[in-house]
Parts: C-alpha cells; sequence; structure tokens
C-alpha cells in the first residue's frame, strides 16, 4: 500500500492503483475525459495532468501508478495552466451549442471551463472545423460529431463491455470524427450507456431529447426494477414524472452500465391507466369504489369466514416478485401469521429457475422481477403448488377457495407476458373470492372480488433482494396517483382491521421488524442497504 | 458483391503467411484491395471485415488514417505532387498550377475519362530532386512545369 | 573540432558502384563476411560491442543503440522482435531512401546482425507506402538472401533461423514514430502509444521489441567487422561514427553525403553541398528535418554536425534532413508550409496536438493571406506553449520547433504581414 504526498497531504493508495484513482479515494477531484473507472485506461485527454517531483514533464495522473514516496502536485500554477491549455484546445472547435444541448448543467466542458478556463475566445467562428450534427444512431443514441471531444469513451465501450465495435475513430487529426459504419444504429442491448459516459453532448439519449434541462430535475437513488441483477440507478424526475433513469456506479453489480431495456422500464409505468381507488364487488356483483376502511374491513371479515368454513389451507397467498420486501414481509404476517394460511407462492413463470439464469454476459437475467429471491427468502414459495398453475389446479379441484394476490406486470416487456396474465385472469376467475393488490388496470381485475390499488416500483421506498441475495435500498421517487398506497401499508391496515399489532409508520420500520424475524436478515441494517448493498444469507 | 480474384485470394493467403498474428496483415490487405478495387469504399471495407472477421466500422476506421488508401474514387493514374518545404522552396507551385491546367479537376475529383486525379502530399523523400510528384509506384522528380505536362501527355496517351 | 581529411566512408563506401544493389557484387565486395563474424560471436559480446561503439540512433533521437538493445529481457518465453524503420517521411530526409536503394542488402546485413545480437527470429522493414519502388527493391535482395541461405532456418549454416519481411505503410509520417510504428505493424490506426511499458519489455505484440533506424543497422556491419573501437575512434566524444546528411533547398549540389560527426556546418553547406545556389547570400538553416529549430545564419557559425554542438546552438541533429534557405525566402510562408504538414499529420489522439497543429497552420494561412492580426504573432508563441511537454507523442513538440524559432527568430517578417 504505497504512501505519497498530494497537494501536501499524506495519502495511502491502494496496491496498483494510479494517481487519478488514489485521489478519487480521498476525495480530491483531478479533471479528465477519457479516464473511465470500468474502461480501459486510454491517456489521450491530458486533461489529468499533473506535476509529480522528479518527472520533468507534467504526467497524466490516469497513466502513472502511484509508487512509493511520490510527491504529487495537482493544483499548483504549472498545472493550472496546462489544463487551462487543454481545456481552451477543446473548446476552439466546439460549436457553441449550449442552447439547444442536452448536456447543458451536467456538462463537462461546461463545468471545467468555470473552474479552470474562463478564458476569451481566441478563435473566429469561422476557422472552427466543422463536422456532422444530429446522426440518428437508433432508438437510443443521437450522435453530434462537432461536440466530441474525442475522448474515446464510447469506442472503448463498445470494442470492450459489449464487444461489438461498433463505434470507431474516423479520419486523422482534427478532422476525426467518431461514427458508425455508414452511420447505422446502434444495434445491441447496452448502447444507452454511451450516453452517459460522454462527458459532452456527442451523443445524447434520443428519449431524454430536448425534455427537461437538468437542473430542473431531482435525483432519488434507487434499484431498477426491470430484472433480477438489481443495477443501482438514479430516477431523475421532476412534479411527479419521471425523465429518465440513469446508472449508479455499483462494482459490484453493474459497475458503471444499465442495459437499455431497464433503462427505458419507466416508461411502462404511465402506459396504462392507473387504478385510483379500492373497488369491491357488491351484492350484485359489479365492482365499485370503496373505501380503504371500508375494503379492509369486509376483506378481514370474509377471510376469516372462509377459514372458519374451510381451514386455513383454503386461503391462498399469491405474491408478486415485483413487491418490494417490505410489502411481502407484511403480506405474509397478515395472510400466513394472522390468518393461518399456509399456501404461498409468487411464481407466474419459473421464476426460481430464471432467477439465477443469465440472459447474457454483462449485464441481464431471464428473471424480469427485481425481487424473485426476496420472495423466497420470506418463505413465499411452495413445493407442492408449483407456481401459478398448481394454484389454478387447487383452486379449480376446490382445495382453495380464497386468495390474496400481488401482481406488477413486468417493466420489461417480453412476447410471453400476456400469456402469463392470462393465467393470472385464470386464477383471479376460478377463486370464489380475491383480493387483488395492484397498481395498474386490468381486464382481469374485473373478476376480482376486492381490488385494492397500490404503488409499484418507484412510487415507495423499499428493498428488493437481486439474484445473489444482495439487498439493496430503492427510493421513492414520486408519488402515486388517487388512493393507492404502499404494499407494506395496505397489509399494515389489514393487520390493524384484523385486531392484530400494527406500528409500523414506515417503510424503514418495516425493515427493522423484518430483520428481527427474518434469519437471512438478522445482521442488516438499513444503512448497509445503500450502495453496494450486503449479500444475506 | 464485390470479392477477391482468385489471384488476389492467393496473394491474400500469402500475406497472411507473413505475420504471427492475422490482424497485423490488416493494412497490407487494404492496400492489396485498393490495388484490386481502386480504392476502399464502404462496400470494400465491409468485404474486408467479411474476410478477415472484423467489424466494418473497424476496418473502415483504419483506412481513414492513412492517407494512401483512397477514400473516394481515384483516377487510372493519381497523381501526387508535394507540397513540403524543399519542393516548395524549389517551385512546386506553378507545377501544381499546370497539373490543375491540364486535367481540369480539383483536388481528389476525377477527369471525366476517369483516367486522371490528383493531390498534394506531404515530402516524398525527394527533396535533392524537388520538386517531385508520384504517380503508382514511381516518382517523377527534378519537375518543371514543361515536364509536368510531358509526363500527363504521355500518360495520357496510353 | 577540425574537418578530418579522407574522412571514413561507412555507409556510403559503395554506394556509386555499379551493381551493389546485387548479393554477388555485394559479396565481392566484403559483404555479409561481418555477419559471419558476427554469427561467431556470443549474443551478449556483440550487445557490448554495439555499446562500445558509441553508435546512436539515427533516425532523429540519438538513443544509444547498445544501451536500447541491453533493456530487451533475455530471459522470457515470449519472441523478441527487431523492427526497421524505413518509414522516412521527416521533411528533407532522404538518407535512407538511398541506402535500400543503392545498397539493400547493407541493411539486410545489419539486420542480421542486429537479429542475432537480439535472438531475434522474426523481423519487419516497415518501409512507407510511397517508397513501394524502394520496397521492391529491397525485397529482391532479400529474396537474393534466403536463395544464399543467409536469411531462412538456418543463417550461414548456423543454429539461428531468421525470416525477414517486408512490411509498406500507407501514409502516414506518426508511423516513424516507433510505438506509432508498432501499432500500425500490429494492423492498427497508427496512434502512439503511453509510455510505460516501453517497447523493449511490451513492443510488437506486447513482446520485447527493438526499433531501429535504417541507417542505425546499416552501420552494424562495419562496426563488427572494423571493431567497436575503430568506430568509437571517429566523431566526437558523444557523437561517434559517421551521418548521412540529405541536404536540399538552396544549394548547388543537393543530395546524400556521408561526413563524421563533427563536422563543421558551414564547411558541410559549402564543400559537400556546393554553397548556397545562384550566388545568392545564407539566410537560414534547418539542420535535422523540419521538427528541429530553424537556425540564423549568423548562429550556424562555428556549429558543428554532432548532438551537442547543434544542441548547445539552439537546434538539434535530428534526422540529419538539412534544408538551406537563401535570402529571398520568405520566413512566414516558410513556416506556414511547415505548420501544414504537421496539422495534417497529426494523428489526432491527443488534445493539444490535435488542436494546437490544425489552429497553428490556420492562423499561418490567414497570415499568408494578409488577414493576420498583429495578436496572432504571439498567440502562435502561445499555441507553442500550450503544445510543448504535454502530449503522448513528440509530434507536438515537432510542430513547436518550427513554430518557436522562425517567429522568435523572424518577427519582423511575421509583423510585416500581420499589420491590419
Amino acid at each position: 500500500m504505497p504512501k505519497f504526498t498530494l497537494n501536501g497531504q499524506e495519502i495511502e493508495a491502494k496496491a496498483g492503483q494510479t494517481i487519478i484513482q488514489a485521489a478519487e479515494d480521498h476525495g480530491v477531484e483531478i479533471p479528465h475525459y477519457c479516464y473511465h473507472p470500468d474502461l480501459p485506461i486510454d491517456g489521450n485527454c491530458r486533461m489529468c495532468l499533473v506535476d509529480v517531483e522528479k518527472m520533468p514533464k507534467l504526467t497524466p495522473a490516469c497513466t502513472t501508478l502511484v509508487n512509493e514516496g511520490m510527491v504529487v502536485r495537482s493544483e499548483n500554477e504549472r498545472v493550472k495552466q496546462a489544463v487551462r491549455g487543454v481545456l481552451e484546445f477543446l473548446l476552439i472547435n466546439h460549436p457553441v451549442d449550449c442552447p439547444v444541448c442536452d448536456q447543458a448543467g451536467e456538462c463537462r466542458l461546461q463545468d471545467y471551463y468555470m473552474v479552470y478556463g474562463l478564458h476569451t475566445s481566441e478563435i473566429s467562428l469561422g476557422m472552427k472545423v466543422r463536422k456532422r450534427k444530429v446522426i440518428d444512431l437508433g432508438p437510443m443514441v443521437v450522435l453530434d460529431q462537432e461536440r466530441c471531444v474525442l475522448c474515446s469513451r464510447c469506442i472503448r465501450f463498445f470494442d470492450h463491455v459489449t464487444e461489438t465495435g461498433e463505434m470507431q475513430f474516423f479520419g486523422r487529426g482534427d478532422h476525426v470524427a467518431i461514427g458508425t459504419f455508414q452511420d447505422r444504429p446502434l444495434d445491441n442491448p447496452y448502447s444507452g450507456n454511451v450516453v452517459d459516459i460522454c462527458p459532452v453532448g456527442a451523443l445524447t439519449s434520443r428519449d431524454f431529447r430536448f425534455k427537461c434541462r437538468v437542473w430542473f430535475l431531482h435525483a432519488t437513488d434507487s434499484i431498477c426494477g426491470g430484472c433480477s441483477t438489481g443495477c443501482a440507478v438514479r430516477i431523475d424526475h421532476r412534479d411527479g414524472a419521471i425523465f429518465r433513469m440513469i446508472p449508479r456506479r455499483n462494482p459490484e453489480v453493474n459497475r458503471s452500465w444499465l442495459c437499455d431495456e431497464g433503462r427505458l422500464s419507466f416508461h411502462e409505468l404511465n402506459k396504462t391507466e392507473r387504478i385510483s381507488r379500492p373497488l369491491m364487488k357488491g351484492r350484485d356483483g359489479v365492482q365499485a369504489p370503496v373505501t380503504w376502511e371500508e375494503a379492509v374491513r369486509s376483506i378481514d371479515a370474509r377471510l376469516k369466514e372462509i377459514r372458519a368454513a374451510n381451514g386455513a389451507g383454503s386461503i391462498l397467498g399469491f405474491a408478486s416478485p415485483s413487491a418490494t420486501n417490505e410489502g411481502l414481509f407484511l403480506f405474509k404476517r397478515y395472510v400466513g401469521d394472522q390468518l393461518g394460511a399456509t399456501q404461498f407462492d409468487f411464481r407466474v413463470d419459473s421464476e426460481d429457475k430464471n432467477v439465477l439464469e443469465e440472459e447474457d454476459q454483462i449485464l441481464r437475467h431471464f428473471d424480469k422481477h427485481p425481487n424473485s429471491i426476496g420472495a423466497i427468502k420470506l418463505g413465499l414459495m411452495s413445493k407442492e403448488l408449483g407456481g401459478i398453475d398448481g394454484a389454478i389446479e387447487a383452486a379449480r379441484a376446490g382445495q382453495i377457495k380464497a386468495g390474496v394476490v400481488i401482481y406488477f406486470p413486468p417493466l420489461v416487456r417480453r412476447p410471453c407476458d400476456e400469456e402469463v396474465e392470462g393465467r393470472v385472469f385464470e386464477l383471479i376467475d376460478v377463486l370464489e373470492y380475491s383480493v387483488v393488490l395492484a397498481a395498474h388496470k386490468s381486464e382481469w381485475q374485473t373478476a376480482a372480488s376486492v381490488v385494492l390499488p397500490v404503488t409499484p416500483w418507484s412510487e415507495e421506498e423499499g428493498t428488493y433482494t437481486n439474484f445473489e441475495g444482495r439487498v439493496q435500498f430503492a427510493g421513492k421517487a414520486i408519488d402515486a396517483g388517487g388512493d393507492a398506497l404502499a404494499v407494506w401499508e395496505a397489509f399494515a391496515m389489514l393487520l390493524h382491521a384484523s385486531g392484530a399489532e400494527s406500528p409500523w409508520m414506515s417503510a424503514e420500520d418495516v425493515f427493522a421488524t423484518l430483520t428481527e424475524h427474518v434469519p437471512a436478515y438478522r445482521e442488516v441494517t438499513l444503512d448497509k442497504t445503500r450502495l453496494p448493498g450486503v449479500i444475506v444469507g | 458483391m464485390i470479392q477477391f480474384t482468385e489471384e488476389a485470394k492467393r496473394r491474400y493467403q500469402t500475406i497472411l503467411s507473413h505475420y504471427p498474428e492475422k490482424r497485423a496483415a490488416l493494412l497490407p490487405v487494404l492496400t492489396l484491395a485498393q490495388r484490386e478495387f481502386g480504392w476502399i469504399s464502404q462496400e470494400v471495407a465491409e468485404y474486408i471485415g467479411g474476410l478477415m472477421c472484423y467489424p466494418p466500422s473497424d476496418v473502415l476506421s483504419v483506412a481513414t488514417f492513412y492517407t494512401m488508401l483512397h477514400k473516394k474514387p481515384a483516377g487510372k493514374y493519381h497523381i501526387d505532387i508535394c507540397k513540403n518545404v524543399s519542393c516548395w522552396l524549389m517551385g512546386v507551385n506553378p507545377c501544381v498550377d499546370e497539373i490543375k491546367r491540364q486535367l481540369g479537376v480539383e483536388r481528389r475529383d476525377v477527369t471525366a475519362d476517369g483516367k486522371f486525379s490528383w493531390d498534394t502530399t506531404e515530402c516524398l523523400g525527394s527533396c535533392g530532386t524537388a520538386p517531385a510528384m508520384q504517380i503508382g509506384d514511381r516518382y517523377y522528380e527534378n519537375l518543371t512545369p514543361k515536364s509536368v505536362a510531358e509526363i500527363i501527355e504521355n500518360l495520357r496517351n496510353e | 573540432m577540425p574537418a578530418l581529411p579522407g574522412m571514413t566512408k561507412i555507409l556510403l563506401a559503395n554506394i556509386d558502384k555499379p551493381d551493389q544493389a546485387s548479393i554477388t557484387k555485394y559479396r565481392e565486395r566484403g559483404g555479409y563476411k561481418a555477419l559471419e563474424k558476427a554469427l561467431a560471436m556470443e549474443q551478449t559480446a556483440l550487445i557490448d560491442e554495439v555499446k562500445a561503439s558509441g553508435l546512436r540512433g539515427r533516425g532523429g533521437a540519438g538513443f544509444p543503440t547498445g544501451m536500447k538493445w541491453s533493456f530487451v529481457p533475455r530471459n522470457t518465453n515470449k519472441p523478441t522482435y527487431l523492427l526497421c524503420n524505413a518509414d522516412e517521411s521527416e521533411p528533407g530526409t532522404f538518407k535512407d531512401r538511398i541506402l535500400m536503394e543503392r545498397d539493400p542488402h547493407i541493411l539486410i546485413e545489419g539486420m542480421a546482425i542486429a537479429c542475432y545480437a537480439l535472438n531475434c527470429h522474426l523481423s519487419y522493414i516497415y518501409i512507407r507506402g510511397e517508397y513501394e519502388f524502394v520496397a521492391n527493391t529491397q525485397q529482391k535482395a532479400l529474396d537474393e538472401a534466403y536463395e544464399a541461405k543467409i536469411l531462412g532456418p538456418s543463417v550461414m549454416g548456423k543454429d539461428f533461423a531468421l525470416d525477414i519481411f517486408v512490411h509498406l505503410g500507407q501514409g502516414a509520417y506518426i508511423c516513424g514514430e516507433e510505438t506509432s510504428l508498432i501499432e500500425s505493424l500490429e494492423g492498427n490506426r497508427g496512434y502512439p502509444r503511453i509510455k510505460p511499458p516501453f517497447p523493449a519489455t511490451h513492443g510488437f505484440l506486447a513482446s520485447p521489441t527493438v526499433v531501429n533506424n535504417v541507417e542505425t543497422l546499416a552501420a552494424l556491419p562495419w562496426i563488427v567487422q572494423n571493431g567497436a573501437a575503430a568506430y568509437a575512434a571517429i566523431g566526437t566524444e558523444k557523437s561517434k561514427g559517421t551521418k548521412l546528411f540529405s541536404v536540399s533547398g538552396h544549394v548547388a549540389k543537393p543530395g546524400v553525403y556521408e561526413v563524421d560527426l563533427g563536422y563543421p556546418l558551414l564547411d558541410f553547406i559549402n564543400n559537400e553541398a556546393g554553397g548556397v545556389a545562384n550566388g545568392r547570400k545564407l539566410k537560414a538553416v534547418i539542420p535535422g528535418g523540419s521538427s528541429v529549430p530553424v537556425m540564423t545564419a549568423a548562429e550556424c557559425e562555428g556549429v558543428l554536425l554532432d548532438y551537442e554542438s547543434l544542441l548547445k546552438a539552439g537546434s538539434m541533429l535530428g534526422s540529419g534532413g538539412m534544408i538551406v534557405l537563401d535570402e529571398t525566402t520568405s520566413m512566414p510562408e516558410t513556416l506556414s508550409v511547415i505548420a501544414d504538414f504537421y496539422a495534417h499529420e497529426s494523428c489526432g489522439q491527443c488534445t493539444p496536438c490535435r488542436e494546437g497543429t490544425g489552429w497553428a497552420a490556420k492562423i499561418l494561412k490567414n497570415i499568408i493571406a494578409g488577414e493576420g492580426k498583429p495578436s496572432d504573432v504571439d498567440l502562435l508563441l502561445k499555441i507553442a506553449d500550450m503544445m510543448e511537454g504535454k502530449t503522448i507523442c513528440p509530434l507536438a513538440d515537432a510542430d513547436v520547433m518550427p513554430i518557436r524559432s522562425f517567429v522568435t527568430k523572424f518577427r519582423s517578417e511575421f509583423e510585416a504581414l500581420c499589420k491590419s
């Protein structure tokens, strides 16, 4: 562990670290474009030049390994001049696009100019090198060659991460431009990442294009709800609407990447209408809106009736592997502990098998639910039922009379989803009495006895446990509309209506109780579920 | 659909055999491709990419780095005339003017009969015999506007 | 140090003799005897001999050749590569061409000696694409060498295999930089590499590699045959041996000449190069290729043609590509021609060179066209300062040298064009 001096302060670096990495670990930011912690080092931008004693020339902090006893200066006049020079060079051919460029507000040229530049341009507009603008590179990415600072991050991403090699440099000298062959659209499931890593507005998101200036956005740390990988994300939103989702760096799960499907998955939340109020079938068999109080009282009474008549085994608890641990925990507590039900499952497809099955070598899993392992660890997987088909059979055979069903359709859609929802419909149809907790309206809900509006991913906070058993905290970004409550809130109300203890005031409270009662989560505190999360037993 | 001739394919195999790794053959193969097809078009890049199993973007990226690989069609005789220091000192500009006069096309454009194109180029290593130009694998040195005209005329009549 | 009468001809000894390019004539005149002698030596002893000779890289950097060879680790299980840098593209330089065109076997023999010393069995001559006709001659000589069993599985009957291939570039000056050459040889865009690691340990295909210039390698047969001490006796204390100078521009006898290092610069111009042509006066000299600072006529007084003397005089020996400028020369126009070259040849990889070379060239074009501002003169110097020492390879510095020296030493000419 080499010790070295940075700007007068002694620092201990990890073995094999470069100056820029050691500096970052200790809160010293060295300006850079081409360096990226998850891409091979290139050293071409020359922005991270630092002064190392005994080296005659300034050296890039990203390519220079820390040696014991090194004396490094990143903030002296010599370095500042060099950095200002590099910045001026980058700006001479850069178009004055800020007013129409999406990168404004999170652009490294702007940011570094305010800190290191503040110079007046000495090149006339007519002298600037012109390149092509607004090149359509497919559904995710728009390219503007003029804005590019040729840092090669995008090229290295496609060469080393997706290994598809679509983007390359063409030409030589100051006419070099990035692009694809024949402007062909990017055709891989991770193309959106180059928008994140592009430090300027050369590669921008087609989905986000011109929608909102970034300084109006609020950021919420969360976990992607698209599949069982559980990539760390940041949800950017404003006034109750999500505008985009970008990855947070979790070296242990997704590094700096997100798949395109996951990135756009938040759009799924707005595709169909929401259930705004609890609905209950009256004597005439038609669903009518009721209050939550009315609904939970009625539900509890009815389920107790059915239990009395047919035994606790006639009640089915069918969870959603997209619900949070908090929601599933109180679900089990109500349906299982309070009502005594013993039949639980959550599988509408083969989530238990798919949860571990990788869809590719980079990030994606086949299981398009974020919390299948969470459901399993809470004891919601029945060997006898074997999934929804078993439940439907048992219901047809009369063994199961009633069911409490949480259902969230996946945010990342597949062709088989329709068929899957058909099975949910079947289940609800067959059950004599069904309580459905869902967010979005769907035809199959009309068969349910009670429909309770609950909040989906991003509209409640909670934890998810990913494919490897890593529990991670997902924040609440926006409010659900109408009378929707979080899943855990719904069951807290049911427990209360049922006469059981129901002291929880927040998802955090529920999680604390969960860690006390579920052996796998014993050592976990909510803090530990923040980045990078913690793997539970 | 463009393809190497049998002869070119044999040459291709020979080139590959010179190197311990296939990638090192890419530039000589691109040179061979230019000989066969006249210039490195996108079609050629795609063909070479398919032949050697590289993405066409990669192949074209390499090709566009090197000045001698044409990015657009060239004439049967492509004239590269040096515009660097010694040639300039020894009077290459009138020679360039003569080329323009003789051919009537701008830099990198092809004459209507497809016979000629021209460009300026960097130091050819003929500084002691400047001004100089290169056509194909031949150098023409100690140029004057008159000798330039003669050279072009001779090629025109070939 | 005064000029020695009757200087030694090491490289150009047989250059004008008939059929020197044929192996028969080459051998008749003593060729390949040095290789025979080298093959009987210990490889490490051979490296020591080259070290002792004081031979320095003749491509432009002047790095001691024996020392470069000694950086190659000898006990890895990776192959070692010797690459001959025949990318000669430095404006004003045409010396390697002469050697390969007229005496190709001297290079082959030199390479074989080097390969034996380094235990290299596969070697390439990277020749600039424009020199295709030169490459053909070189290839013919290689074919002859294979035929004579000087190359192949058993070099001159010894238990040492060696293959040498010609590899043509396709027009990129930057590929003369050793790491760019390696990148290009590997089949990529010729982007220079970050150092460390150095080619000696991680070069071609991540293996130990030495890149040597044609002229450097061509000196080896004489050194082996006559001994390091004999070579070291020529030249000055730190600049041993002879150097080829290719002189062009406003001289009566442009061409390639071989002189002992330490020979006076003005003597060279007036004697070997025949003096300034057309009875004009000397104005300026670029002694070693466009990448070195220009010298005024006055600055040339007393300067010797060796690495140290030229450095002390504020310029460099470089490639030995000397360009002579007479009194009729417009220095701003000359600089504009030079600046265009660097802008065209910048690979574009790193910011200061990519942007700076292009910007400087545009400013100079403006100045020449009469559209320059007075502030442009200082702006050129500022751009030079901004580029210098901040890039991955020395191409930017090679643009800085002429810009700074031309503008500083001939400032009035620039200012005259910028009167608004």
